[in-house]
């Protein structure tokens, strides 16, 4: 496989000040981006990688339903994590079963298949600072593998500022609808995303450090015009090459 | 469903096991031979509750002090399956070989260092902050020990942690071969690593899952899961010449239950699409395939479809065992932990059995190896994993 196409992309930035910010479109969560009883019980980062799921399968005209999907977060479901380890330093913790499911990684993965009705291959990783770059990897190796079309999901919710401070306080989820080659009507054409062996110095994404945000500089791209800079960072030390008509 | 190609192969060109059997695969191999469970009491933190559980009792090597801010349970079994017998060499070789560009690490892990977190929180608890070395995005986050092991082997290829709840190192295989037939990587380390928890005792207890006695998969009186942690290696690289001794990785089949977040799919739909995915992409038919190394971890829902989901497959089924009456539930490690004792299975020439196994559960109807089949010669294994959200997949190993 010689590239990936991008056919479609969606963002959700629920924090309207950050979102006007953005240089590509986002939404805020999208309440109809779930059934109602799913809704109640979502997380905040299940609501928002819907929401920019969606958004990208209908920019590029596809369902849900046919498409693998790769969901990358660098901490997942931290917020439910945060409240059980909480209750477990009680002396006699009170667990409830839901609490415990949807503390998974794949908390996202598994609504996102059971709503969609997609039983296709849902994976999650994490890849800390290079989280999105590894999620990239991970489309690419199953395009170029296996062939198709698939959907990556990069989001985290906001992390207990005592976890890691100064870092994980931006609620954001990108998405990215992929096909493997090169399609003409391709919103842009994405090469194998590579290694750099010294850091990417211009990978510096606005609004900190967070890792979430590393897609950035590729919505940028998609959203804006005909480029000169061919190679993109995606991660602390992965760069990716774009080619942009 | 859409047709498959064909997958490349992978060599395991090195493997090894930590778990409540041992350290060594000498250990386990004993182990799955004598067939007696291996689970005891735990002792790693007081007892919730009555149970017994797969608890690694030998002492973890301590993390050097260049990558202190990794230390936590799970990278000190990780270190100790990669000090056994030849692993590190191993992976230093393939380094050697094609350069620490081309060797990656994928990891599979349901929980990484939660334990570290949970002790954290009891100081946070009480003195109102995080203790001063609690390191979130070394210890807790789900990459952070397949981080510790790219940096202890000073690697420099793509590192991640996959984490599909009780899928997780399965799909890490899948993930590793597919590093490997897209040529990002020459070599592949794959880790499945987990460590005992309170978050999964309490978790699973309150599913009313955990067992108080030791597990019996597939028995018509099982009671529930035994909790176990483990930390398995396995390396993978291209079939050459060199290797050609090796055992292989065929495939491993992903499928979505799209049904429930904790409980199958009642007919198996998932974990059939998984097993069948496995044997398409590795270009086999059922009919091939010579035992079926089961995810059995002795829930009464999870049994049951996984035996609906092989007849849906197999029209006659092969020989059929699990192993997490010996071994327990090693959630995310799973996956990795079962290719390590299938790839002694196709080594070595036997069948494991299925400890704890009194009489077969009628409505599961599989031919279930109740103790371990000596002078057998397996030459192709399947391999079972399914987590939380519906994630399934199924591993497909070849004797060399």
């Amino acid at each position: 496989m010689d590239c990936m196409s991008l056919l479609g992309f969606g963002a959700c930035a629920p924090d309207a000040g950050f979102r006007a910010g953005l240089p590509f479109p986002a939404d805020d969560i999208t309440r109809e981006a779930m059934p109602a009883m799913l809704r109640r019980r979502a997380s905040r980062s299940t609501q928002m990688a819907f929401s920019a799921a969606l958004r990208a399968c209908s920019q590029a005209g596809r369902s849900p339903a046919g498409l693998p999907a790769v969901f990358a977060s660098a901490a997942g479901e931290i917020q439910i994590t945060d409240q059980l380890c909480l209750e477990l330093t009680r002396a006699e913790p009170m667990v409830s079963p839901a609490a415990f499911h949807n503390s998974v990684q794949n908390t996202v993965a598994g609504y996102w298949s059971i709503a969609q009705r997609c039983t296709q291959p849902a994976t999650a990783l994490a890849a800390g600072d290079d989280t999105f770059a590894m999620g990239l990897l991970e489309a690419w190796c199953q395009l170029a593998c296996l062939g198709g079309e698939l959907l990556l999901v990069c989001y985290d919710e906001r992390w207990p500022a005592y976890l890691a401070p100064g870092r994980g306080q931006v609620e954001f989820a990108s998405a990215l609808l992929l096909a493997a080659g090169g399609w003409p009507d391709a919103v842009m054409q994405l090469g194998r995303p590579v290694y750099a062996t010294s850091a990417v110095d211009e990978f510096s994404p606005p609004a900190g450090s967070d890792p979430v945000l590393a897609v950035l500089p590729l919505l940028a791209r998609a959203a804006g015009g005909a480029s000169v800079q061919p190679s993109l960072p995606v991660g602390r030390n992965w760069l990716v090459d774009v080619h942009k008509r | 469903m859409k047709q498959l190609p064909c997958i490349a192969p992978a060599s395991i060109t090195g493997y090894q096991c930590v778990s409540t059997a041992g350290d060594s695969l000498h250990e386990l191999l004993a182990a799955l031979l004598a067939n007696r469970a291996c689970l005891r009491p735990l002792s790693l933190f007081p007892p919730p509750f009555a149970t017994v559980v797969g608890e690694v009792v030998s002492r973890l090597p301590d993390i050097g002090p260049n990558l202190q801010s990794y230390a936590c349970r799970n990278a000190g079994l990780a270190l100790h399956a990669l000090g056994q017998d030849g692993m590190r060499a191993a992976v230093d070789a393939a380094t050697a070989r094609y350069g620490a560009g081309r060797v990656g690490v994928v990891l599979g892990t349901s929980t990484s260092g939660i334990y570290e977190t949970e002790n954290a929180y009891r100081v946070l608890a009480g003195a109102g902050a995080m203790p001063d070395d609690f390191s979130f995005l070394h210890t807790h986050t789900a990459q952070a020990s397949a981080e510790f092991l790219w940096r202890e082997l000073a690697l420099q290829g793509p590192c991640y942690g996959i984490s599909t709840a009780c899928s997780s190192s399965a799909k890490a295989l899948g993930a590793a071969q597919r590093l490997l037939a897209a040529d990002i990587c020459d070599a592949v380390l794959v880790a499945g690593v987990d460590s005992l928890c309170r978050l999964t005792l309490f978790g699973f207890n309150s599913l009313q899952l955990i067992s108080p006695e030791a597990c019996r998969p597939m028995d018509s009186g099982r009671r529930g899961i035994n909790i176990g942690e483990a930390a398995a290696l396995l390396l993978l690289e291209r079939p050459d010449p060199g290797n050609a001794a090796c055992p292989r990785l065929l495939a491993v089949g992903e499928a979505s239950d799209a049904h429930h977040m904790s409980s199958p799919h009642p007919e198996g739909l998932g974990a059939a699409a998984a097993m069948t995915q496995a044997l398409q992409l590795a270009g086999r038919r059922p009919e091939q395939v010579d035992y079926i190394n089961l995810h059995a971890t002795a829930s009464q829902l999870n049994d049951l479809s996984e035996a609906k989901a092989v007849h849906r497959v197999f029209r006659r089924p092969p020989p059929c065992a699990g192993v997490k009456g010996l071994l327990g539930h090693t959630l995310g490690a799973a996956g990795a932990v079962e290719a390590v004792v299938s790839l002694l299975a196709l080594e070595q020439g036997f069948l494991p059995g299925n400890c704890g196994l009194r009489r077969v559960d009628p409505l599961c109807d599989l031919p279930i190896v109740a103790e371990p089949r000596l002078n057998s010669r397996p030459r192709l294994i399947l391999s079972n994993a399914f987590g939380f959200g519906g994630n399934n997949a199924s591993v497909l190993l070849e004797a060399a």
